[in-house]
């Protein structure tokens, strides 16, 4: 039998707080603190100490969805992306780049986030960005 | 290092299938399971100044296989957890092997973590605020009237933002059914939280059981006292049953479960089964 653990860094808010995966046999089985993490020193929120919940849930999604005829279709990558970039196309052409709005979240990195941004200014051509960390 | 022979020993004479230790992950140190598969990591095991509280990782390794055998790394509340959980049945004395270490101070905590070292302490929040009660620890209970400190320990309790995190890092809370998430006693996604019910509920289990590791007020975010609040209530165990939680293999004298307990699987596996 396996165990070790995984340093990580929560994904629910911005804050950065260091968390450890307990990992039994390949599995994650809870979530603990990392005491010598510096932003968090030891201590989670209620959300934190539950993160391995949402890992492993039979309700996470594991592929795209792409809305047909009022239900959800499991759908390649390829296929979401095409999808998703042919209406915002259509929406920007047909409403201007003002009727999109980008919602980033605290889950993706840093990066991702300023990826985002980059995104929603330069390719799409609109102010509209904000990010759930201000909500 | 002296450790890492010991423990090489004991994988060779076949007495444990896994070991609790630390070791070294970017800059942290970290609890780690090293296994005889892998005896060359067996070189980077490492006594952490940053308590975890292996005995519980072994409570989760011997709910996965009741019969796997254990080494830990040990300092004198980790023994005393051990200890408990024997008494309580959730671990198999004859299944874990010890290798003691010497109790030292932590950079969370510059003095030594053991009880029998280190006197009372009021809360870090306390402490920073200029209220201490740390010159004389017994001076929060017994200086100040009842009205005193009835509104302090309000005050403590209305800065909690319901983590259960003293409940989760617990090294002694075991139940498969906890009262803390008893729908009826505390409502579930409310802040603040039932003050006094939720403290006065844990702080009520803790006694005969609570072993004083400390690792409770080290998780609080809202720095309550929880240490403090739960050598109060074992002060009264112990004057009253003469009992020590910890302190050797003798019962709680709150036992009321018989011999036969069994370890149920947390509800998350259910979960998982039913995926599909």
């Amino acid at each position: 039998m396996g165990c070790k653990f995984v340093p990580a860094v929560c994904s629910y808010c911005g804050t950065g707080c260091g968390i450890l995966f307990e990992v039994i046999d390949g599995k994650i089985n809870s979530t603990i603190p990392l005491k010598s993490h510096p932003v968090n020193q030891g201590k989670l929120c209620i959300k934190g100490w539950n993160l391995h919940e949402y890992i492993n849930s039979y309700m996470r999604l594991k592929t795209p969805l792409i809305k047909e005829d009022g239900t959800f279709q499991k759908a390649t990558w390829d296929e979401a992306i095409n999808h998703t970039a042919t209406e915002l196309n259509r929406i920007k052409q047909r409403f201007g780049p003002d009727s999109i709005g980008v919602l980033v979240s605290a889950k993706i990195t840093n990066e991702e986030n300023y990826l985002a941004q980059k995104f929603t200014r330069a390719v799409i051509g609109t102010n509209n960005v904000d990010h759930c960390a201000r909500l | 290092m002296d450790i890492i022979n010991q423990v090489e020993q004991l994988f060779i004479q076949n007495k444990i299938d896994i070991f609790l230790g630390y070791k070294e992950l970017d800059g942290h140190l970290i609890p780690h399971g090293f296994t005889p598969d892998n005896l060359d990591e067996l070189k980077e095991l490492k006594v952490s100044e940053n308590r975890y509280s292996l005995e519980k990782i072994a409570t989760h390794l011997s709910e996965k296989d009741p019969d796997l055998k254990i080494g830990i790394i040990a300092r004198d509340c980790n023994q005393r957890a051990l200890n408990l959980l024997y008494t309580w049945k959730q671990l198999k004395p004859e299944n874990i092997e010890i290798v003691n270490v010497n109790c030292c101070p932590s950079p969370l905590k510059p003095h030594p973590d053991c009880s029998y070292l280190e006197p009372k302490q009021s809360g870090e929040f306390k402490k920073e605020h200029g209220i201490d009660y740390n010159a004389e620890p017994d001076s929060l209970m017994e200086t100040f009237n009842n009205n005193e400190r009835f509104s302090r320990w309000m005050y403590e309790f209305n800065k909690c933002i319901k983590c259960y995190g003293c409940r989760n890092i617990c090294p002694v809370c075991f139940c498969t059914e906890c009262s803390l998430e008893h729908a009826s006693l505390i409502e579930p996604g409310t802040l603040p939280a039932e003050v006094p019910i939720f403290h006065l509920v844990r702080a009520t289990h803790m006694a005969g059981r609570c072993i004083d590791c400390g690792l409770c007020e080290e998780a609080c975010p809202s720095h309550i006292p929880l240490r403090l609040l739960y050598r109060e209530v074992n002060d009264i165990v112990s004057d009253v049953f003469d009992y020590k939680p910890g302190e050797g293999m003798e019962k709680s004298p709150f036992t009321i479960i018989g011999d036969d307990v069994v370890l149920e699987p947390k509800p998350m596996d259910f979960q998982i089964q039913g995926e599909k």
